[in-house]
């Protein structure tokens, strides 16, 4: 027991003095989680928006009704409208100071109760390519919407612009009267502009479950990416101590190949428990998960970590030469970092995809942390002691650490520890 | 302290040890001499447990390293030729740490570890690492991390390989103080001069087997004070063998071929020196041409040399 303390002890002074590996164990799912998280819930770098100049000779009620259709809505929030003269117009829009300009002529809205042609003028600046698009677009619609509006109400506007023009303030009887001939003409066109009225069942949709950002995701994945990389590196130690001797060494003292090994792994979980403290506190925090949740997450990486820590020992322990055992760490890794949920979250995949990566060791670990940080209870605040992590998978964690221990008792026993 | 019965390692086909037999008491420095690849190494680590005997018996104060391996092991204390050390730790941590592997803890620990780290003379640099050491001081903690247990029986295998002389020197009085406070220390070498200086009693190895063993001052009596003269050439084995042949019925009564071959020749005879002209008018007469000649006195290298006709470096 002393014995396994010391061992413990030793490892952690000794990988103290490794601190780049440490920080790039750290580093790595800080590094990939901040940028998908920056990719996936980003503001998307802000809404573009431009400056539309309207150049408005006509000065009628039907022009500034036009000029005033930009600013509506949500179309508001996109082009920023300023009226302006002919030529301070034509001269920012050629410096390219805005998205476009439009030039409404004298006698449009005149031309337009007439139903006479008239030209709306619209220029582009041609060094952007959305916004002038939508103006176009806009613009386009409301031509059409004119054209329509003047067959049905021409009497109605035209009474506007006359009362408008005064101005003045028209008259309340005025006001009523056109209201009521809209109201009348809107309800003798209501059967050919309006389909007829069908019966809807409305079914209302169950209530969703609070939806979860793919950011959050994607966080158990990279977190068991980072337990993994240093859960590899750390099962090397055992060629770096083959290499020193100290191991031989170890086989001359009486009886102590069972605590070297179990101390051993235990220094390599309490490095990667730091590890995952300080990933998942900074995760937890970012994405808003119940604290409540985080010692039973920190407990199942913890015991995830040693499990990979002695598997990748056995790995190691069964290769012929140190080049051959990060050869084959490496072969192993990335695919089941591909297949187990790292690279694109389970939740995210195909059902039989993800089917397929649950069954990787690592796909086993991140999927049962994915449950337990994005539950109901993590994501609403609501407290709860409880894991949703099964009881079935602590012990086959355990199993699984277990029995890989074993397995590197029996190889440095075999003959790993005497060559 | 260490009884080696009728020791057997095979590996397949080949016997790295043949049925060797030796004791060695408290108190005293056993030499194993012989080249490489003699078998010094493998009889080290059928004593330290590393391997396993294919016959015969070990025994480390009194346990048999098969049988009771943990008792054996308790008992013994090895210095590998490699050095085995964490490089990374402090001395004083890795001396820590090899003693509590031995079961030592709390006051006693740190008294012994202090101990050792005069000892071997780094008690100034207990809290450095070993990769900021010299190779001699590394080789001295090394000695140290083996015998911070305080072992009955050292095993040291070839421990001044690479070490500079000063190192060398301070080792072999770390090994004459472990020998005089009891312990019982086997030494491996295939330095002649080291097992003269240090050793009580020796065992020449050779091909796997113990061809010689005894104090030092038995094994030159052994070899009876004949030199050993060496010549290179050109020697028609047959004519030549006959000239040395005639020679020793004429006067050299000890003369004798250890070795011959087309190349050289290997002769022991007492006082060399006075009968070289004898020798090389005989050797010239058979047809033979002697271009090159070495005359070693009497000491445990010729002593080697007579035992398996090869110098112990070879």
């Amino acid at each position: 027991m002393r014995f396994m303390l010391s061992t413990v002890l030793k490892d952690l002074a000794r990988w103290r003095q490794d601190k780049s590996a440490i920080l790039m164990w750290v580093g790595i799912p800080l590094l990939v989680g901040g940028l998908i998280t920056s990719l996936m819930d980003g503001d998307g770098g802000g809404q573009p928006s431009g400056l539309l100049l309207i150049a408005d000779q006509d000065a009628s009620f039907i022009s500034g009704l036009i000029a005033g259709t930009y600013s509506q809505g949500e179309l508001g929030e996109l082009i920023t409208v300023e009226k302006v003269s002919l030529a301070d117009g034509r001269e920012r829009i050629d410096a390219g100071e805005a998205s476009g300009l439009l030039i409404i002529p004298e006698g449009f809205g005149a031309a337009l109760l007439d139903s006479t042609p008239v030209t709306l003028e619209l220029k582009t600046n041609p060094s952007q390519t959305i916004l002038p698009g939508i103006i176009t677009e806009v613009t386009e619609v409301l031509l059409d919407a004119g054209f329509y509006a003047n067959r049905m109400f021409a009497e109605e506007i035209a009474l506007i612009q006359e009362s408008a023009s005064d101005d003045q303030a028209p008259e309340s009887a005025v006001v009523a009267a056109i209201a009521v001939a809209f109201n009348e003409r809107i309800e003798s066109a209501a059967p050919l502009l309006f389909p007829p009225a069908l019966d809807l069942e409305i079914a209302e949709p169950p209530p969703e479950a609070p939806s979860v950002s793919l950011a959050l995701l994607f966080m158990p994945g990279i977190i068991v990416m980072a337990i993994m990389f240093a859960a590899s590196s750390l099962a090397e130690d055992y060629w770096a101590e083959r290499e020193l001797g100290t191991l031989r060494r170890l086989v001359f003292a009486p009886g102590q190949l069972l605590a070297f090994v179990v101390g051993k792994a235990l220094a390599a979980t309490v490095l990667i428990t730091m590890l995952a403290v300080v990933v998942l506190m900074i995760g937890f925090a970012y994405h808003d998960v119940s604290w409540d949740r985080l010692p039973l997450s920190i407990a199942w990486i913890a015991l995830s970590g040693l499990a990979l820590y002695v598997w990748f020992g056995v790995m190691h322990l069964l290769s012929p030469n140190r080049r051959a055992a990060s050869l084959v760490s490496s072969i192993v890794v990335f695919p089941l970092l591909m297949a187990g949920g790292s690279f694109f979250p389970l939740a995210a995949l195909p059902d039989w995809i993800a089917s397929i990566g649950r069954l990787t060791p690592n796909g086993f670990v991140a999927d049962r942390l994915t449950t337990e940080i994005t539950s109901a209870s993590a994501t609403t605040g609501v407290i709860s002691s409880a894991t949703t992590i099964d009881v079935s998978s602590w012990l086959l964690l355990v199993m699984m650490a277990g029995a890989g221990l074993l397995l590197n008792l029996w190889r440095l026993n075999a003959g790993f520890a005497r060559a | 302290m260490l009884e080696v019965e009728n020791l057997v390692k095979q590996y397949g086909e080949l016997t790295a040890v043949a049925d060797v037999s030796f004791t060695a008491g408290a108190g005293t420095v056993f030499g194993l001499l012989g080249p490489n690849g003699a078998g010094k190494s493998t009889t080290i680590h059928c004593i330290s447990g590393l391997l396993k005997p294919t016959a015969g018996r070990v025994a480390v104060a009194g346990f048999d390293v098969v049988a009771e391996p943990r008792q054996a092991r308790q008992a013994l204390g090895v210095v590998p030729q490699e050095l085995a050390l964490y490089e990374d730790l402090p001395a004083i941590e890795n001396l820590r740490y090899w003693g509590k592997a031995y079961g030592l803890n709390g006051a006693g620990l740190d008294d012994r570890v202090r101990e050792v780290l005069t000892h071997i003379g780094l008690g100034d640099r207990a809290k450095d690492l070993p990769k900021t050491f010299s190779g001699g001081m590394k080789r001295r903690l090394n000695f140290g991390c083996g015998i911070v247990h305080k072992p009955q029986l050292i095993l040291l295998d070839e421990p001044t390989v690479g070490v500079d002389p000063q190192s060398r020197e301070r080792l072999f009085e770390m090994v004459l103080q472990e020998r005089d406070q009891g312990a019982c220390v086997i030494y491996t070498t295939h330095y002649m001069e080291e097992a003269e200086k240090l050793c009580d009693s020796l065992g020449i190895i050779d091909h796997g087997k113990l061809i010689a063993q005894g104090t030092v001052d038995e094994l030159r009596a052994e070899l009876g004070a004949r030199d050993v003269l060496q010549l290179s050439g050109k020697f028609p084995e047959a004519e030549t063998k006959q000239a040395v042949a005639v020679l020793a019925n004429n006067g050299l009564h000890d003369l004798e071929v250890l070795a011959a071959d087309d190349d050289s020749m290997t002769l022991a005879l007492s006082a060399g020196s006075h009968h070289l002209p004898r020798i090389f008018t005989a050797i010239s007469e058979a047809g033979g041409v002697v271009t090159e000649t070495s005359l070693k006195s009497a000491s445990l290298e010729t002593l080697f040399l007579t035992l398996t006709g090869k110098d112990l470096r070879q």
